[in-house]
């Protein structure tokens, strides 16, 4: 699935989860998107803008110099990155989505930024 | 939506969501803290419109009495919307009208929302000369269609 086509299914699940959506549509939603340095796991600020990668059965996410991924509802990770992980993070950054506004301008608003990366 | 995602895209939205109302409550958190003043969209808007120090105090004023009249948002009944619909789309079968609540949530969230806006603008417009309130005017539009100039 292209980078475009993914966005434009994030964009309509988020609509149809709603909550999501208003998360976003008010007033102070996420002027900033930013992590607090360094981390064992993945932040939730990483999470909302950085599109996983699918590897057995399960969301993904390089952060840290490692594979994380959640279980259970908590987060864990490979201590041996797994050759596939590997391939794939060889073929470029994960896809990021900024929030920021451009110098200091309001917050766009959910999925209003811009991709980051490329995969 | 639901048939239509592998259950590890259904995770990963799931995450997402999650995520999302974390970071938004962490963003509005420092909003309303007063020993962060910096970090708040008044300090943002003294930057882009270039507002003096007597504007500031004057808006900041403003706020701080008309912040009083915004309902106050229960944080506890939206995390547990959110609970609620993580555990129903992680399902096989999900149905959106079964989430009791979600409504309920979802005019919480966007009543205090709209309230929150309409003080903040309520407090700023007065104190801002014609030109920084047409850039303003701008910027709140800019803002209601979700676009910062670039989007796909």
């Amino acid at each position: 699935m292209s980078l475009g086509n993914q966005t434009r299914m994030l964009r309509r699940l988020a609509c149809a989860v709603g909550l999501s959506a208003l998360l976003a549509a008010t007033p102070g939603c996420v002027p900033f998107i930013a992590y607090d340095g360094y981390d064992d796991y993945p932040p939730d600020a990483y999470v909302a803008t950085t599109a996983p990668v699918y590897f057995e059965g399960r969301p993904m996410y390089w952060y840290g110099n490692r594979w994380s991924y959640r279980e259970g509802g908590r987060w864990n990770h490979y201590d041996r990155e797994p050759p596939a992980l590997y391939q794939r993070r060889m073929q470029g950054p994960p896809v990021r989505r900024s929030y920021e506004p451009p110098r200091g301008r309001p917050a766009a608003g959910h999925f209003g930024g811009r991709p980051n990366g490329r995969r | 939506m639901h048939a239509v995602l592998t259950p590890p895209e259904r995770a990963a939205l799931i995450d997402k969501v999650e995520a999302h109302w974390s970071v938004w409550q962490k963003a509005n958190a420092e909003e309303a803290d007063s020993a962060n003043p910096e970090g708040s969209r008044l300090a943002m808007l003294a930057t882009d419109l270039g507002l003096t120090q007597d504007q500031v105090a004057k808006i900041r004023a403003g706020l701080s009495e008309g912040m009083k009249a915004v309902p106050r948002l229960d944080p506890q009944e939206i995390a547990t919307h959110i609970q609620a619909f993580g555990k129903a789309f992680r399902g096989e079968k999900f149905d959106a009208k079964a989430l009791t609540g979600a409504n309920s949530a979802n005019a919480h969230l966007a009543g205090w929302g709209a309230a929150h806006l309409a003080h903040f603008v309520e407090a700023v417009s007065p104190v801002l000369t014609p030109d920084q309130r047409a850039e303003f005017a701008q910027r709140l539009r800019e803002h209601s269609v979700h676009s910062n100039g670039g989007n796909e």
